[in-house]
């Protein structure tokens, strides 16, 4: 038997399934001896088989992966670097919720519902000189009641009254009437909404030759110095 | 897998005794002539006999006199000096007579690991992958011809598929298990 031969026959899958014999097994036999690619063939059919036999014997629980298509964007996601640190940051997150912010928000619900005596500042005289500047010191996680003046010198069909922190951002404004105006205009500040240091109420007016421009015109300024006390 | 030339400069190598030479020569023709004898004689002891005789045997005449004339027949005279021991063997253990093919074919080894080609972890991965690739049918009917060692016609019967189908899928594993163990083992050119 030549290589050619062996090829056509499919002599080596015979060999492995013991289909020949006689002058057959003896001839291809001869030249399996002879021939280095039947050989390694027959060797490589030979380990597979005796492999075949041991792993549909004993087959493992885990196969290797298969070779899968391109991978999805949401495996990202399932990956355990990923997931890992993110259990951990949900977790923390609900730490810090349970114990620091709900018992925070717990006590200033308590304090909001019990009755207080309140610590008015009466912010008035806007335009007189050489005012000191009035001070007020409200609990950190409370209130504190502001009197404002607004100068009412007619001629506006609102005001809008504005409250600065001390770097100068805008904290809180309100629309008042002329009606509400008239009187001391008290404002319940949560000093939550403010910012330690010197604050600056801004009282405008809206002309009501004006409206249809929106213009507003200062009419006062109040500044007061907070002290949170904690 | 090995492919090598034996050629004259080999059989001198081999005659003169050089170590990595009669090693490879050694290494190359154990597995062949086992996969000759498995299916041939029952005990393990046997094969061993017959191998270590043949090889003694091919040896001590490469060294004699006149040695191998021609040395691309070194695999042939392994082949025929280890019929000859063969043949012996069956005398020596009182058959009269040479085996039909027959009744040599029923002598199958039952000890899966007694002479079972060690099979180490990584090439059991390999052969995992292959059947792995193959259908459900096609991995029963290696099942229950390897395995099981039913009798193939009635296998192939029971799946409805024929001889021609079973060595064409032998063929196709083969392949595929032979592509990726060559690459996993490497080749070797012996000089």
């Amino acid at each position: 038997m030549n290589h050619q031969n062996a090829l056509k026959e499919m002599a080596v899958e015979r060999y492995l399934l013991g289909e020949l014999n006689g002058a057959s097994l003896e001839s291809f036999e001869e030249h399996l001896f002879e021939c280095p690619e039947c050989a390694a063939d027959v060797k490589a059919g030979a380990t597979f088989i005796d492999g075949t036999r041991s792993e549909l014997r004993f087959p493992r629980t885990a196969s290797i992966p298969q070779a899968a298509g391109p991978r999805s964007w949401i495996s990202w996601f399932t990956s355990p670097w990923i997931l890992g640190p993110a259990l951990a940051a949900c977790l923390l997150l609900l730490a810090f919720q349970t114990f620091v912010v709900q018992p925070r928000m717990r006590v200033e619900i308590a304090q909001a519902q019990v009755p207080a005596v309140l610590n008015p500042l009466v912010l008035a005289n806007a335009g007189a000189r050489g005012d000191s500047i009035p001070e007020i010191v409200a609990p950190e996680h409370g209130s504190f009641v502001v009197s404002l003046d607004i100068p009412t010198t007619g001629g506006f069909s609102s005001y809008l009254c504005s409250l600065y922190a001390p770097n100068g951002s805008l904290l809180w404004q309100t629309t008042v009437t002329p009606e509400q105006a008239r009187d001391a205009l008290l404002i319940n500040v949560p000093t939550g909404k403010t910012r330690e240091g010197l604050n600056t109420f801004l009282v405008q007016g809206l002309p009501i030759s004006d409206i249809s421009n929106g213009r507003l015109v200062d009419l006062a300024r109040y500044r007061f110095q907070l002290k949170l006390q904690r | 897998m090995d492919f090598v030339t034996f050629d004259a400069s080999y059989v001198s190598r081999l005659r003169a005794g050089d170590a990595p030479t009669e090693q490879h020569f050694i290494t190359y023709f154990s597995e062949l002539i086992l996969l000759k004898l498995r299916p041939r004689l029952r005990r393990p002891e046997q094969i061993e006999d017959v191998k270590q005789e043949t090889f003694s045997r091919t040896l001590s005449l490469i060294r004699s006199e006149g040695g191998l004339r021609h040395a691309e027949r070194l695999g042939p005279l392994v082949n025929s000096i280890c019929n000859n021991v063969l043949m012996e063997q069956y005398r020596s253990s009182g058959r009269v007579e040479a085996l039909e093919d027959e009744a040599a074919a029923q002598l199958v080894e039952t000890r899966p690991n007694a002479l079972s080609i060690v099979i180490s972890d990584d090439t059991r991965k390999l052969v995992r992958r292959v059947l792995d690739g193959l259908s459900e049918r096609d991995r029963g009917l290696l099942r229950a011809v390897f395995l099981e060692e039913r009798d193939k016609d009635e296998v192939c019967t029971e799946l409805g598929v024929d001889r021609d189908y079973l060595r064409v899928l032998l063929h196709r594993a083969k392949s595929s298990f032979r592509v990726v163990y060559s690459k996993r083992v490497g080749a070797s050119t012996y000089q």
